[in-house]
């Protein structure tokens, strides 16, 4: 979803493709702000309200941006404004790997870089980082908890992200993520890789910590990571927390469900519908599950999600063998 | 351009790496110590490496973690917040470090490198891949097999149920007597190796359902 649509060779200047993802990154971060209260409605039966529910997040925004900030006694303060601005970064980042489109000339930019899921596996992992820090330099006790709990839960979902996405990258014979979405033309991974998308969208809840995988920001924490923070770097907390939503949602749709791949409208369009369906997706779940105890889903991860996702893989590379053998690749 | 990002990196991997040993925090330490790894990281990328250099990053940021959390857990710091050194032993390691800089610096300066341009970061991970499963399969997969080794030996280490009963057993709240009192005084009983063993084989039993898992609450 990164990239410039379609612009042949690498001519693309840097600058204005930073801008693009960031452009793309905030009317995602809008979109799933608005999914999450028209979702919610919906789930609890109340009138939609369209209208207020599309300026919501533009006024809590605003009230956030000028509430006072609050500090605790001798935070790390250097660190603490790290925190939100690293995981921002850090979607950035991942989302920036996404192609849009499948221009001819990918190979020079970002979307075509030769070990892009890596890139994006890298970018992700580094997550747990930004929300360990954002926990412990509060100095207080329920922020710290909640970046220790971030830490058991990243431990836990790490591994099946990494393994359902080495799977998508098997037919492709590439780690180049436009060649994964090239090679789900005929038969998306959806399909022939049943088990890799639920997989991948658990991971992302947790990823995001969103929905019933929020343990380090949880009502039982009062906030957790989120519960010394106000005003305008809880806004930023917020935002960049989605953000990373939208960068996994991304890579699922491209991973998973063929990318800019589709009729009739054009590549971006069909990846940001594919995007939004998998926010949907998640964001429903959401509202509609509750929150499980960390504990069993750290249990749950590496006694059933790990061994399932190398499942995962060991299905998909016989069916890559058996289908994808003796076309030569691509 | 490339000249200019390499040595920004190589000025920001030494630099970061010196900020290790500056900084009075743990969990500053280990992440001074990461950005270090990032530089190198980013250094491998533009060498042609680009999965090594990206697989060093992802590996790193969860090392780190692991390892500021352990040293949080192993120091007696209260949560590891309040400011301590991170140098001790000063003879020891300014030996230790000359040696080490001088063999590093020695390799460095008389040793031969080759100097040929990857063409394609592609095939570079390919040849990667065919180096692992090929000719250094035997050192890889022996490797492998010693880390895992270590792996379950540490997983068993930490296990909460060890031989002699359950990790968390030392915080389970006593059990309440008819009255609802605290049972008086079972310390002499419990001492008695014999009675402790068959305990602790009828306290497995119903170990699951105690709930604490303290391990995990953190």
């Amino acid at each position: 979803m990164g990239s410039v649509t379609g612009s042949p060779g690498s001519s693309i200047a840097p600058i204005a493709a930073a801008v693009t993802v960031l452009l793309l990154l905030g009317i995602g971060i809008y979109a799933v702000a608005v999914l999450d209260r028209l979702v919610g409605r919906a789930v609890a039966r109340e009138p939609l309200r369209l209208r207020a529910v599309l300026i919501a997040p533009v006024r809590e925004a605003a009230l956030l941006l000028m509430q006072q900030r609050i500090s605790t006694e001798r935070p790390d303060a250097q660190l603490w404004a790290f925190a939100p601005a690293l995981l921002g970064a850090l979607a950035a980042a991942g989302l920036a790997v996404v192609p849009a489109s499948g221009g001819s000339g990918m190979t020079g930019s970002i979307p075509g870089m030769s070990a892009g899921i890596v890139y994006f596996g890298a970018a992700m992992a580094i997550v747990m980082v930004a929300v360990f820090l954002q926990g412990w330099a509060a100095n207080s006790v329920l922020p710290l908890i909640g970046g220790y709990r971030f830490v058991a839960q990243a431990l836990s979902y790490e591994m099946p992200l990494a393994l359902v996405l080495i799977a998508a990258a098997l037919p492709a014979q590439s780690l180049s993520v436009v060649e994964i979405v090239r090679s789900q033309h005929a038969v998306w991974n959806v399909v022939r890789q049943p088990l890799g998308l639920p997989l991948y969208l658990i991971a992302a809840s947790g990823l995001a910590f969103w929905g019933p995988l929020n343990f380090p920001d949880g009502a039982d924490l009062v906030g957790g990571t989120a519960a010394e923070l106000s005003g305008a770097p809880l806004l930023f907390w917020k935002a960049a927390r989605t953000a990373v939503l939208v960068a996994a949602a991304a890579m699922g749709a491209a991973a998973f469900l063929d990318g800019w791949w589709g009729p009739f409208i054009p590549g971006p369009l069909w990846m940001a519908l594919k995007t939004l369906a998998l926010l949907v997706i998640i964001i429903l779940a959401g509202h509609l599950l509750d929150r499980v105890r960390l504990e069993r889903f750290v249990v749950v991860s590496w006694v059933v999600l790990i061994p399932v996702a190398l499942v995962d893989v060991f299905l998909s590379g016989l069916v890559a063998l058996w289908t994808g053998g003796q076309g030569g690749g691509p | 351009m490339r000249e200019i990002v390499f040595w920004a990196m190589a000025i920001a991997a030494v630099v970061t790496a010196w900020r290790v040993f500056r900084a009075d925090s743990m969990v500053r330490a280990a992440y001074w110590l990461m950005a270090s790894f990032v530089a190198v990281g980013v250094i491998l990328v533009l060498l042609g490496a680009e999965f090594l250099g990206l697989v060093l990053l992802l590996m790193m940021a969860g090392e780190m973690t692991i390892m500021a959390v352990f040293m949080v857990m192993f120091m007696m710091n209260p949560a590891g917040l309040n400011p301590m050194t991170m140098v001790h032993q000063h003879r020891t390691s300014i030996v230790a470090g000359v040696v080490a800089f001088a063999g590093l610096a020695g390799v460095g300066i008389l040793g031969r490198f080759p100097d040929a341009r990857v063409s394609e970061p592609d095939r570079a991970t390919a040849q990667l891949g065919g180096e692992l499963l090929g000719d250094s399969m035997l050192v890889f997969e022996t490797a492998g097999v010693a880390l895992l080794a270590t792996m379950i030996g540490a997983l068993a280490i930490a296990s909460s149920k060890g031989r002699y009963g359950g990790a968390d057993e030392g915080s389970a709240p006593p059990e309440l007597g008819r009255a609802g009192e605290p049972p008086t005084t079972k310390a002499g009983e419990r001492d008695t190796g014999e009675q402790r063993a068959g305990q602790h084989e009828a306290e497995d039993e119903h170990a699951g359902h105690g709930g604490t898992m303290s391990g995990m609450e953190m």
